[in-house]
């Protein structure tokens, strides 16, 4: 599986996402960590309310990847990036752009639960309040965010006193989802957001996920193909930093084309 | 495969060599323990010890004169010289110029002292007079009692001495040891450390907020890393040294209470620096993430959610380079703390002198009861240090963070 194999490989896909479907539109993006290489030549389009799962091997790009559609991969020093990002069809890589800009438009949840340092109310209340919303509405939103990530119920009546940190693994990532949902960004992005979590605490987020599914896009990277299987509309498969397939995730994970998604999928390599 | 399955009940049984070797060796590392402790609790005994004595004092010379509030210290230092003898002349010259007004007071010819006796609203002044008659250590004082009781003269009266005493927190240095105390250098201290750390937290906390935050890669964080560790490594007379040449000649601020805080604030500022950038070290990198998928700026994400995340490792760190000022003799010698200051400071230029400073002082002078007055000195210095300390201990634990 080397990656002279994949050197020029043209990615195999089934029912192509339209443009109009399209939120995100990822054009023959290229990036580089200093003189290393770790994404090629990657076209994807993520389309609008549907959940797209980024499956594949450790070290393959797939976090690397989901990272450039946010431009957290700016904070890294020593990044270069080639190729464009159209959201809604307005290239975040153009020099015009701030990033800052865009990651209020974008949420993102990681691997390990973070909340910061503070009451429940102002882990939630931090997004809003960098856009400058204030006072009861701000309270309102917080609220309306808590029950959205389905953590109102365990929290309303300390929400306002106790730390973030005082929470249960599980919920501090439903938490960290809330944070993220509470300034209402179309897009959100995952990144192995269950990895660090017990069965009971994955299966109340992925229920979570399937209900954010209606009001937003949602991009998740995981290492549990079972997960992909279970929660995607559609799922790419990455090698080396090669997007090496994508398709419906039916299609990938039962009728693969290519022999590498083939192998990954049933365990072969990985 | 046979032999371990044969031997298996004993597979599990203790070795007793090495069981035994584990504990001597468990209760070997007491031995520097208990040794640090009891070398503490020696040092702080005899401290203790020596702040007490049994002594003989002579009753009838009294306070001295009294005179009312209000009256200038010029005016009472004329009456008090007029009493003695001098002239008119004379006293007009003494109080006109300042290094002669010094000279008399330094003499001890006229002491001045807040009363404490009388009440808060008089001045006493004293003529050098040395009220000790015999001074003896706790034991032999009280083993002796009696027999000195027995042996007093007229006028003579025998008394438990306890030199750390409300008063001597309050009172003046002076000559005579039983008037001596360590008010002016408490304010001296409180003056010299609030200035220098009002000098070294905003240099100090920016500096590291500046190196850990925004240039976190760069050659200058590498080369400023090293020299601010080399800094804080620098013996505090070096900095001394750099006072009187820069502040107290160059600048021509004297042996002021300004100077004293700027040299202390550049010794404080490697500390704070090194402290502070661990405890913003110490803030886990998701929590910039975090911060910075939410949209955040940098400077929102350092104000919003680093800051206040390293807030309470800052301030111990703050708290114990304050421990470690308020300690310092030696740059505050060469910078000019003075050897006796008989008011209290009254603003950033002013004379002054300094706890440790104080102490040193005493504990070389001459007169063996100067060494009580040391001691009482120095338990002083310690409940300083321990409430510094206690307050460090007593934040660290109140932000406790878990991550």
């Amino acid at each position: 599986m080397s990656l002279e194999l994949l050197k020029d490989h043209e990615t195999v896909r089934s029912a192509p996402v339209s443009e109009a479907e399209a939120l995100v539109d990822v054009r023959r993006l290229n990036l580089w960590y200093g003189k290393k290489q770790a994404l090629y030549d990657i076209s994807v389009r993520f389309p609008r309310n549907q959940i797209t799962a980024i499956i594949g091997p450790s070290g393959c790009g797939k976090s690397t990847l989901l990272r450039s559609l946010n431009r957290m991969n700016d904070l890294i020093p020593g990044v270069r990036v080639e190729g464009e990002v159209l959201y809604e069809g307005v290239n975040i890589y153009d020099p015009r752009v701030d990033p800052v800009a865009v990651r209020r438009q974008i949420g993102m949840v990681f691997q390990k639960p973070n909340p910061f340092p503070k009451t429940i109310f102002e882990n939630v209340a931090f997004g809003l309040r960098l856009m400058g919303v204030k006072g009861s509405e701000l309270e309102d939103r917080v609220v309306e965010a808590l029950k959205r990530a389905a953590l109102w119920n365990e929290v309303q009546d300390r929400f306002k006193k106790e730390s973030g940190l005082r929470l249960s693994g599980g919920q501090q990532q439903r938490l960290c989802i809330a944070r993220a949902i509470a300034v209402e960004p179309p897009l959100l992005l995952m990144d192995e957001p269950t990895s660090a979590l017990d069965p009971i605490a994955t299966q109340a987020i992925e229920d979570l996920i399937a209900e954010l599914k209606r009001r937003y896009t949602v991009v998740i990277v995981t290492h549990n193909m079972q997960q992909a299987a279970r929660i995607s509309d559609r799922t790419l498969f990455m090698h080396l930093g090669v997007l090496v397939e994508e398709g419906p995730t039916e299609i990938i994970f039962t009728k693969p084309k290519h022999p590498y998604t083939e192998a990954y999928i049933t365990g072969r390599f990985g | 495969m046979n032999r371990s399955l044969e031997s298996s009940p004993q597979a599990f049984s203790t070795d007793p060599w090495k069981t035994r070797i584990d504990r001597v060796f468990a209760r070997a590392l007491l031995i520097p323990l208990a040794m640090a402790i009891g070398l503490l609790a020696l040092l702080l005994g005899d401290t203790v010890y020596r702040s007490f004595s049994v002594q003989v004092v002579r009753a009838d010379e009294g306070p001295g004169k009294t005179y009312p509030f209000g009256l200038s210290a010029n005016e009472i230092l004329r009456q008090e010289l007029l009493a003695r003898g001098y002239t008119e002349e004379e006293v007009r010259f003494s109080l006109q110029d300042p290094t002669e007004r010094r000279v008399l007071l330094l003499q001890n010819r006229v002491e001045l002292m807040w009363s404490t006796q009388d009440g808060p609203f008089r001045y006493v002044v004293t003529g050098l007079r040395d009220e000790r008659v015999a001074d003896f250590s706790l034991a032999e004082g009280l083993r002796r009692w009696n027999e000195l009781k027995a042996n007093l003269k007229e006028g003579e009266r025998l008394v438990l001495n306890p030199w750390l005493d409300q008063s001597f927190l309050t009172r003046t240095p002076s000559r005579s040891p039983l008037t001596a105390g360590i008010g002016v250098a408490i304010w001296g201290t409180a003056w010299v450390l609030s200035l220098a750390l009002l000098i070294a937290i905003p240099v100090g906390i920016g500096t590291a907020i500046l190196l850990e935050e925004y240039l976190r890669e760069g050659t200058l964080n590498r080369i400023l890393e090293v020299n601010l560790r080399n800094l804080a490594g620098v013996p505090s007379i070096v900095y001394g040294l750099l006072g009187l040449a820069l502040f107290v000649r160059e600048f021509g601020l004297g042996p002021s209470i300004l100077a004293a805080a700027l040299t202390l604030g550049l010794l404080g500022i490697p500390v704070i620096v090194v402290t502070s950038r661990e405890a913003l070290r110490a803030v886990p990198e998701s929590l910039r993430q975090a911060a910075f998928a939410l949209g955040a700026t940098r400077r929102q994400v350092v104000f919003r959610v680093v800051v206040p995340a390293a807030l309470p490792g800052m301030v111990t760190g703050v708290i114990l380079s304050a421990a470690r000022l308020i300690g310092e003799a030696a740059p505050l010698l060469l910078v000019g703390a003075a050897a006796y200051v008989p008011f209290f400071p009254n603003g950033p230029m002013s004379e002054y002198t300094v706890v440790p400073v104080q102490i040193y002082l005493w504990v070389s002078m001459n007169i063996p009861e100067f060494s009580r007055v040391a001691a009482a000195g120095i338990l002083v210095m310690l409940a300083m240090l321990s409430g510094l300390y206690l307050m460090a201990l007593y934040l660290r634990n109140r932000f406790r963070r878990e991550w």
